[in-house]
């Protein structure tokens, strides 16, 4: 029935959008820097995976490695962008537009070299399917809505109960607190930065493999997720979770009625809606 | 009589908070009145609370007999009270000149339509409001210095700058938060005799501080401020000299 | 000498939009992506209105000039009522969005291919067919939009907005409407993005909606921090430097199909460059 199999892929993707969210929330609410070059590691974490299968690798080595070098990578930009800028003192414009800049960069050089047109991943893996109740779900769709469920558990965990975990939550809250104590904030922005680095290949090199792959695609699942993060409340993992699960099921329910080239009206119309009524999102935390 | 100014069961919670409670107090017309009390004690909350800053959960103000309950922080500006800052606030990258006009109400081209279609118009108003910045810097002694950069001001100049900015909004009731803060000497003998100035002239100050050689320099009245609440009212010699207040603000005698 | 007209035409028009981008980024200091969007908006509205013989060059080009301030008032008004990063969010919405716009309502914009035939410029009577004449109509324009922006720059309101950059809350403190004049900058900057997306109709002959994009909003942006911020220099230097660019490019070794993606890496690491070692661009104010 097609409105199962619509609601089921806005689940599927809705997860793997939630991971897109929930690490952005992550860098978001501690560094306070609007880091639209996730967008850009969400997509080069696919065409990494690309490369890996076009180089003989099965695709799914992705899932290992497209995360250690996001990781890299992620470190990177926070050591050598962002932290020289803000010792510049550099204003939160600054900071936008540099990190735009890096996007801009990133998909260009990509656009540059696996040209701008749609990549498709050929491991006949992808293509494995099962039905349930009426639904067929591909194993990359199940793969995608089992590990980002495992992923956002990880990171719960994490936050909750390591001493990173704790070390953030600290920083977030009171960034200059931690900044004149001994906290250290650059050392927890670099392994922030790292550790959502790494969250995001795991949508990219997913999605990738559903749908294909393009270089400009990221940013508007940036923008969806950043939409769910502020909607579902800043700081809030799970709010940002559930907002993007929503946001991309009224996305797919919206192809019943109109053509899916529309369907960031409907991004945009959430955003809207939570800008007049309810600016601080759902879940909010306090401060 | 009414009260100049009437700050009546004033209640503010900020969470787990209870910032103001029950606040009441009155400021006497042409006077200067310093609020003081411990850190925490609620004087900037009640400050934000009377130039609409924040609205109060309960109680209301009033300002020469009319409330000022709900008005937006233009408005009351208008009605005639503005407020400076503990931390300054200024416009680091603009001039003296241009701090003080920035205040300055009711210019012409102070909008786009305005400012492009009547260039001319413009410019004339732009004349008379840079007077009238002139008047107010020299009023608080800065005159000499309007054409500098803020970021090229000594810190005692920078207080006197804060003031110079309320005066040009044409303010007569003027709350100033901690005006003399981290000045000495000459500086903070300047600010305090711009304050006896300001007085002399009729105008009524609220002055948030922290130092009690200003206080009993400068002030008609003391009002003393504890956990959100009005504790103590009275002359500073009696407020300073006060050893229960003083267990309060110090934990021994002042 | 037609390939001078061209650039110089073409480098005039940038100099109006740039004035937009300055304004609002520049000026009041919102970060804004969705530069390109409102100037698509005004080059399809004369576009629309010249191909359709609905109204003259004049009327058409105060069409474009009053839809732009619409549309940049209702959009930013939600968003500048809370803090800066919620109108990151409200700026890229609003730029993908109107690619979507651009790209699917056929019936009023052509669609992906655009909107071809538009007729030249008929002022007074006199068709301005000639590039000669293109060159002087875009400078004429160009040169009341500086007379503008000069004007405002030294007026009490350009103070204003100056002040409103520094610090909203002092501002506010001092009896002054922020939000007002913020408005109002936003519904200015529409104006001069009309009349200059009216003018690259005319110019153009033809509308495409591909220079409407993100990137196109990047390149904007790239004009205003390497000519400089706040200043009227930045504002004519950035245009003329920006647009020579690909001039240089055509030196070194590209092939064609990367070529389109090397130049807008190249604005982005130009963004980034300038963010890190000359925030004031080449002649203008610290961003």
């Amino acid at each position: 029935m097609l409105l199962l199999q619509l609601l089921v892929n806005g689940l599927v993707t809705g997860c793997a959008l939630a991971v897109v969210s929930f690490s952005f929330s992550l860098v978001y609410s501690t560094t306070r820097v609007f880091h639209v070059v996730h967008a850009g590691l969400y997509t080069l974490a696919g065409y990494g995976a690309w490369s890996l299968e076009r180089a003989g690798i099965p695709a799914w080595w992705g899932l290992v490695v497209l995360p250690l070098v996001c990781a890299g990578l992620g470190a990177l930009v926070q050591l050598w962008l962002y932290a020289p800028l803000e010792q510049r003192r550099a204003t939160h414009l600054v900071m936008l537009i540099a990190s735009l800049g890096l996007l801009a960069v990133v998909q260009n050089a990509i656009a540059a070299v696996y040209t701008p047109n749609i990549l498709q991943f050929t491991d006949p893996w992808r293509a494995r399917t099962v039905a349930l109740g009426g639904v067929v779900l591909t194993a990359v769709q199940v793969a995608t809505v089992v590990l980002s469920l495992v992923v956002f558990g990880l990171t719960l965990l994490l936050t909750r109960r390591t001493l990173l975990g704790k070390r953030i939550r600290a920083v977030a809250s009171n960034p200059f607190l931690a900044e004149i104590t001994r906290l250290r904030p650059g050392r927890t922005y670099v392994a922030v930065m790292a550790l959502a680095s790494a969250l995001v290949a795991v949508p990219g090199v997913l999605v990738g493999m559903d749908l294909g792959l393009q270089p400009y695609g990221g940013t508007t699942v940036l923008l969806t997720g950043t939409v769910a993060v502020i909607a579902g409340g800043i700081g809030s993992l799970g709010g940002a979770f559930l907002l993007s699960v929503i946001i991309t099921v009224l996305q797919n329910l919206s192809l019943l009625v109109m053509p899916g080239q529309w369907s960031v009206g409907i991004t945009f119309l959430v955003f809207v809606l939570f800008m007049l009524l309810r600016p601080r999102g759902l879940f909010a935390r306090a401060g | 009589m009414t009260a100049y100014l009437e700050v009546q069961g004033v209640n503010k919670r900020f969470g787990g908070l209870q910032a103001l409670q029950d606040c009441s107090f009155t400021v006497g017309q042409g006077r200067i009145t310093c609020l003081v009390g411990p850190n925490g004690a609620g004087k900037t909350t009640i400050f934000n609370a009377i130039t609409g800053a924040l609205r109060p959960d309960s109680g209301h103000v009033a300002f020469r007999g009319a409330a000022l309950s709900g008005l937006s922080t233009q408005a009351i500006v208008r009605a005639g009270i503005a407020r400076s800052f503990q931390n300054l606030r200024l416009y680091a990258e603009l001039t003296v000149l241009d701090n003080v006009a920035s205040a300055i109400p009711g210019q012409f081209g102070e909008e786009p339509l305005g400012a492009l279609f009547r260039p001319f118009r413009t410019a004339a108003g732009q004349r008379r409001t840079r007077a009238a910045a002139m008047d107010t810097l020299a009023h608080v002694g800065l005159a000499d210095r309007a054409g500098t950069h803020v970021r090229n001001l000594s810190y005692g100049e920078q207080k006197l700058l804060c003031i110079a900015r309320v005066l040009a909004t044409g303010a007569k009731l003027l709350l100033l938060d901690e005006p003399t803060s981290g000045l000495s000497g000459a500086a903070l003998e300047a600010v305090l005799g711009l304050l006896r100035r300001l007085r002399d002239e009729g105008r009524t100050q609220l002055i948030v501080e922290h130092n009690t050689r200003v206080v009993m320099a400068v002030a008609d009245e003391v009002l003393f401020l504890h956990q959100g609440h009005l504790m103590a009212q009275g002359t500073p010699a009696a407020i300073t000299t006060d050893p229960a207040l003083a267990e309060i603000y110090f934990g021994g005698v002042l | 000498m037609d390939y001078f007209y061209s650039y110089a035409t073409l480098a005039a028009i940038y100099v109006v939009l740039g004035l937009s981008t300055n304004l609002l980024v520049g000026i009041v200091g919102i970060f804004s992506v969705s530069q390109a969007a409102i100037f698509g908006v005004g080059a399809y509205v004369t576009g629309y209105c010249l191909v359709n013989e609905v109204v003259g060059f004049v009327p058409a080009m105060l069409l474009s000039a009053l839809a732009c301030l619409l549309v940049n008032v209702v959009v930013t008004l939600p968003a500048l009522r809370v803090s800066g990063d919620y109108f990151v969010v409200t700026s890229f919405g609003i730029q993908l969005l109107a690619t979507a716009v651009f790209t699917n309502w056929t019936g009023a914009t052509g669609g992906a291919s655009g909107l071809p035939g538009v007729p030249p410029a008929s002022l007074l009577g006199t068709e301005l067919v000639e590039a000669w004449q293109n060159l002087a109509l875009a400078l004429g324009l160009m040169a009341l939009c500086c007379l503008l922006f000069h004007l405002l720059l030294r007026s009490p309101y350009g103070r204003l907005l100056r002040a409103v950059r520094e610090d909203e809350l002092a501002v506010a403190a001092s009896g002054k409407g922020v939000l007002r004049a913020k408005v109002g900058a936003a519904a200015l900057a529409g104006v001069f993005g009309g009349v200059g997306g009216s003018l690259y109709a005319v110019f153009l002959s033809f509308v495409d909606p591909s220079s409407f994009d993100l990137n196109g909003s990047v390149l904007l942006l790239t004009m205003v921090v390497v000519g400089g911020a706040r200043t009227l220099l930045g504002s004519v230097i950035g245009p003329f430097l920006l647009l020579a660019l690909p001039q240089v490019l055509t030196m070194v070794e590209i092939p064609t199909t990367a070529a389109a993606a090397a130049r807008q890496g190249l604005y982005g690491a130009l963004l980034i460059a300038f963010m890190v070692f000359r925030p004031q661009g080449l002649a203008g104010e610290k961003l």
